[in-house]
């Protein structure tokens, strides 16, 4: 672990959560989907989120991922109250702290791999010349190096997917928050990916957040937490 | 988002979904082609145009003479003079004729009067005028004195029984004059009964003769009638003394072919205008699909952190992209319909004009690019991410 990941965590959890909750109006009345939850992440930590569908799993990750205003509640990353930034910090901080990976495996069709890992750079401002080598590492670490230039749409789905993982550490987030990554995927896939997922947060300096139905996913995480009446339950 | 980052993304979306845009880069190349032909080749058709409205009136033809009053001295016009207005700008050509009227017995014994004219080797080009047979007078003509004749098809058919004249005779004040050519009837009025005679030829051999008292003078197009006509007395007293000028210019036709001119080009310019316009909302159209189509590539691309305006700058550069490419392409097809178009009526635009055109075109196409292509990039700006991802 490096000495700037190491100062960040003596200062506290990566993600701290308090009495977070949710709430839509659907003109009949006001549907709470999160009702105070709290919650601490630590650096290098893998948290998975089981509940029914419909509990509001996703729901709650795409708040954690600023996708989504919280209704109420406070939510530190690193220490820095992150519910109250404005449109442009949320996307900086997308940017620099997050990594998506959705459950369709979704890829920019009609693209190759490498530009599909390309966007995440271009939107930081990394250097053209520079873009190589950071593509080139977040592939080697799902082991698809060798389908740089390959077209996106030619992919199998396990591919499909660990080039989504790729994506979203490509920027070198310090959290990846995954929506079912592998509720498309046959078992076999399912574990590889799980595998890889596993090997990113054992480096220490990346975190994730893991929304998923499969028990054996939740298996292979460090905590797993469910969600049902709005409310998230440590098992 | 960096500008080459920007563009590069956009030139690569139009190239790989390049199926999806053929229609509407036709209609806006169409349209920018249409722009710089009618634009570059304007003037040159405009003369063409004229050239053949010539037949129908003869709005171009301003007539200049010397008012023969009692109290003037008989005035005829100088040679300077003539010069001096055929270098006029959007001045054609300019002839100086001389007249007199004189009467002939056919061989049937009948006597038939007519109008003796002499006129140059730019008579023709002035009014306008065509041989049905023969020729008519040339510079070689007028050079050697020549005594021949060019008549208009009443007074050939008049004097001759048969239709082939050239190479008849014609005694006027007793010399002898080969009929060289008989003028088309076409648009020719009472010069049908006319006869006409080299310039010097008329000025060495006939009596009485008017002095050189008329000038024929032929604008390029009717668009040059109003600024040429104003000038001519400065030009003419530059040159000469010149008491009694009239200047005679049919109002009513030039007034009349304008007009017509007026509504043709209001017509094709709408052509053009609709072409573009239509182009547009091609362009409004694709976009709007795009953005439907792209909903979920929005929704990942804002969760990757792309700003609004980086997802907006996105989709209004692939639209200016668009329409700037298919104006390329337009500015080509203009460039080889020009060319054609300047062989077929043998004349030379300039290519600053072009280049001026070609300019206008690429900048028009950038604006209907950015005015067609920001509704659809502000929607997708505006897209809310969630509802974005979970698109389908």
């Amino acid at each position: 672990m490096n000495s700037q990941y190491a100062t960040l965590l003596d200062n506290g959890p990566l993600i701290q959560v308090n009495r977070l909750s949710k709430s839509y109006s659907n003109g009949h009345g006001v549907i709470s989907i999160l009702r105070g939850i709290s919650l601490e992440i630590n650096l290098g930590e893998m948290v998975a989120v089981m509940g029914p569908s419909g509990s509001g799993k996703s729901t709650f990750l795409f708040i954690l991922g600023l996708l989504l205003p919280a209704s109420s509640g406070d939510y530190y990353f690193l220490g820095q109250d992150v519910l109250n930034l404005s449109r442009a910090d949320q996307a900086d901080f997308r940017r620099r702290r997050v990594g998506f990976v959705f459950q369709n495996c979704d890829l920019f069709e009609n693209s190759t791999v490498y530009e599909n890992l390309e966007f995440p750079l271009i939107y930081a401002q990394i250097e053209r010349q520079e873009r190589p080598e950071h593509i080139v590492a977040a592939l080697e670490r799902v082991n698809l190096a060798n389908r740089l230039h390959h077209p996106a749409n030619l992919l199998s789905g396990g591919e499909r997917q660990r080039v989504a993982v790729a994506r979203a550490l490509v920027n070198q987030p310090q959290v990846i928050l995954a929506d079912e990554p592998t509720g498309q995927l046959d078992r076999q896939n399912g574990i590889m990916v799980m595998d890889y997922f596993n090997r990113i947060v054992s480096g220490g300096e990346t975190s994730m957040v893991i929304v998923t139905h499969d028990p054996q996913v939740a298996a292979r995480c460090h905590r797993v937490f469910s969600l049902e009446d709005g409310l998230l339950h440590e098992n | 988002m960096r500008f080459s980052d920007l563009l590069r993304v956009s030139i690569r979306q139009l190239v790989r979904h390049r199926r999806r845009y053929w229609g509407v880069m036709l209609a806006i190349a169409l349209g920018t082609a249409g722009f710089i032909t009618i634009i570059t080749m304007g003037r040159d058709l405009k003369q063409n145009f004229n050239r053949d409205l010539e037949l129908l009136g003869r709005a171009t033809i301003v007539k200049i003479y010397f008012e023969n009053r009692p109290t003037f001295q008989h005035q005829k016009f100088e040679t300077a003079t003539l010069e001096a207005l055929r270098r006029m700008p959007g001045v054609r050509s300019a002839s100086l004729t001389v007249n007199t009227h004189w009467s002939i017995i056919n061989n049937k014994g009948i006597e038939y009067p007519f109008t003796l004219l002499g006129v140059d080797d730019a008579f023709w080009e002035v009014c306008g005028f065509s041989p049905q047979q023969g020729k008519v007078v040339s510079f070689e003509n007028n050079n050697l004195r020549q005594r021949v004749a060019i008549l208009g098809p009443g007074l050939a058919g008049t004097l001759f029984d048969r239709q082939d004249v050239v190479g008849s005779t014609l005694e006027i004040q007793r010399d002898l004059y080969t009929v060289t050519g008989v003028l088309k009837d076409v648009g020719l009025g009472d010069l049908r009964h006319f006869a006409f005679i080299p310039f010097t030829t008329a000025q060495d051999r006939i009596w009485p003769i008017s002095q050189a008292n008329r000038i024929y003078l032929r604008c390029l197009t009717w668009d040059d009638v109003d600024k040429v006509v104003p000038l001519i007395p400065q030009v003419i007293q530059a040159s000469q003394y010149a008491p009694g000028l009239k200047v005679e210019v049919a109002w009513d036709q030039v007034k009349r072919v304008k007009s017509v001119a007026w509504w043709v080009e209001l017509f094709i310019y709408s052509s053009i205008a609709a072409t573009l316009v239509l182009g547009g909302v091609g362009i409004w159209v694709v976009m709007m699909a795009a953005v439907r189509s792209r909903t979920r590539e929005i929704g990942l691309k804002k969760a990757m952190g792309a700003e609004d305006q980086a997802i907006m700058a996105q989709f209004l550069a692939e639209a200016v992209c668009l329409s700037f490419t298919a104006s390329l392409a337009g500015s080509l097809m203009g460039l080889v319909i020009v060319e054609v178009t300047s062989w077929l009526i043998k004349s030379h635009p300039t290519q600053e004009l072009f280049l001026f055109c070609v300019m206008i075109g690429l900048l028009v196409a950038v604006g209907l690019g950015v005015a067609a292509g920001l509704y659809p990039s502000l929607r997708a700006s505006r897209m809310e991410v969630v509802s974005a991802i979970r698109y389908e």
